[in-house]
């Protein structure tokens, strides 16, 4: 936290307006799963079998500066240097986060040293049915919990990460919040889905309102054992408390095509430097507010988390919000009420909207 | 989803339950008529949206099997080109769209038939089977 904070400080008092915070660093796109509506694996094999060289992950580390270094995939323990490139980062001092479904984790531990550096962030999305549901595996949960108690055992730093779509019981998340945090994890981290361009089709996908809406009841009332691994003002932009706009300069890509423009998700050409991602990109042509249809209904964490960062660590307003945010249960009647309603049974039916919109206030009602 | 969203405003795309999901053209197999400059532009970008391989004849007859990856649109034809890898080669490549006469969408679309409605529909099948260990897997790296 205190890394962070620096940089942040630093990168306000020398007045850069655009700065990187996570580098979303994908060593290569091959993955042990196959899970249904996935965008990151749908590629031909030739492309599956192409992956980051540890000297091309070290050198897009060094040159884009970022304090954080997620490696999501693909599946990086797939990647036969995936120890190499970890190695490597951590004697760079960079805070790691490897991003797994841990299909592989459990064998692989006895390869990696423990540092405050080294993050495993295991891939979960629920309790047991939940989970292998969404993975689409059976047995997957099981497997994952496995490595999650091994790599405590050991003594490693590790976060669960989990992505909900539409149908998700609020009652189930929060009861696998009881049972992650009671195998020892350090913070959960959560995002909602986001049906993007090159992903296989969907017939729909959680809106805005629907995801605060999911977000609240989760989120509010909150039981002291429950940390997130997660800035708490993003946390109150899911649960519609805040309204932010993307910031998608703060977790950048770096995958086999060179720096994916703009963002993790969205896929619209690729840069050959950091800088020339930077400079070239016309950021004011996406977000919510620049009207970018491709942008309408995103809140995942890779383009709003930065905003509510740099929010907290920017501002001594920002900052109080986010130690009041870290020590608030967030009780709410209404969210309690929510929780009792009927649990969603899986994905609903596309239902347009008729009237005109209402604000944010009476959808946060 | 582009055309739904675009008939909302701020206020109602805030204010949506549900939004509409994306539907992608079935490409696969396609050789698009490239009658003038336009033609070849939207071609192209349909191939760089594309989740398989395609096949490119340049002018010069020289066939390339690839998967383009990126492109950068100029003010002309001789400024704009696509950047992609082949099967064979280690290295990314660029071709000018200039030096392009032909594209077929060749490959195989690997997105296609990987819905998520697609998967609960398996798997209920498989359940009502009595099937156990039910998982989709990845395709293999042939």
């Amino acid at each position: 936290m205190a890394t962070v904070a620096t940089y942040v400080l630093k990168k306000r008092l020398t007045g850069q307006k655009r700065y990187p915070l996570v580098l979303m660093l994908e060593p290569l796109f091959r993955c042990n799963l196959a899970c249904a509506g996935c965008g990151k694996v749908q590629y031909p094999p030739h492309i599956l079998k192409k992956q980051l060289t540890p000297e091309e992950c070290f050198s897009a580390v060094e040159e884009c500066g970022a304090p954080m270094v997620s490696l999501p995939g693909g599946e990086p323990l797939l990647h036969p240097q995936i120890v190499e490139i970890v190695n490597g980062l951590v004697a760079r001092r960079k805070y790691v986060y490897l991003c797994t479904n841990a299909l592989e984790l459990k064998r692989r531990l006895p390869e990696f040293t423990p540092s405050k550096y080294l993050t495993f962030s295991v891939h979960l999305d629920g309790q047991r049915e939940h989970h292998d549901f969404s993975v689409c595996r059976e047995g997957g949960y099981e497997i994952a919990i496995e490595g999650i108690q091994e790599a405590v055992r050991r003594g490693f730093r590790v976060t669960t990460n989990a992505t909900f779509f539409d149908g998700t019981d609020p009652n189930s998340v929060r009861g696998f919040f009881d049972e992650v945090m009671e195998m020892g994890v350090e913070g959960i981290v959560l995002s909602p889905g986001y049906s993007y361009d090159k992903a296989p089709d969907q017939n729909h996908f959680m809106g805005r309102a629907r995801v605060r809406r999911l977000f609240r009841a989760i989120l509010s009332n909150r039981k002291p054992s429950w940390k997130f691994n997660m800035s708490p003002l993003f946390l109150e932009f899911l649960m519609g408390k805040r309204n932010y706009e993307c910031t998608p300069w703060g977790s950048p890509a770096y995958n086999i095509f060179g720096w994916q423009r703009p963002c993790y998700l969205l896929q619209d050409g690729y840069a050959e430097s950091f800088k020339e991602l930077m400079e070239t990109t016309k950021w004011e042509e996406y977000g919510v507010a620049s009207g970018n249809p491709k942008c309408a209904n995103c809140m995942v964490s890779c383009g709003y988390e930065p905003t509510a960062v740099i929010e907290g660590f920017g501002s001594l307003r920002g900052f109080w919000a986010m130690v009041r945010g870290s020590f608030s249960s967030y009780r709410d009647e209404h969210a309690l009420k929510l929780l009792n309603e009927p649990a969603p049974h899986g994905p609903s039916t596309l239902v347009q909207i008729a009237e005109p919109a209402e604000s944010l206030e009476v959808t946060n009602a | 989803m582009t055309a739904e969203v675009l008939k909302y405003t701020r206020e109602q795309v805030e204010a949506l339950e549900l939004a509409p999901g994306t539907e992608h053209e079935r490409l696969e197999g396609w050789v698009p008529a490239l009658a003038g400059d336009q033609d070849l532009c939207q071609a192209l970008e349909k191939a760089f949206d594309y989740r398989g391989d395609v096949t490119l004849t340049l002018k010069s007859g020289e066939r390339i099997e690839a998967f383009i990856f990126n492109r950068h649109t100029g003010a002309t034809l001789t400024e704009s080109f696509v950047q992609y890898f082949t099967p064979t080669a280690p290295e990314k490549r660029k071709v000018g769209y200039a030096e392009i006469a032909r594209l077929e969408f060749s490959g195989k679309d690997r997105a296609a038939g990987k819905h998520w409605e697609d998967w609960v529909k398996a798997y209920n099948e498989k359940k009502a089977a009595g099937e156990k260990n039910i998982a989709l897997h990845p395709d293999k790296l042939e």
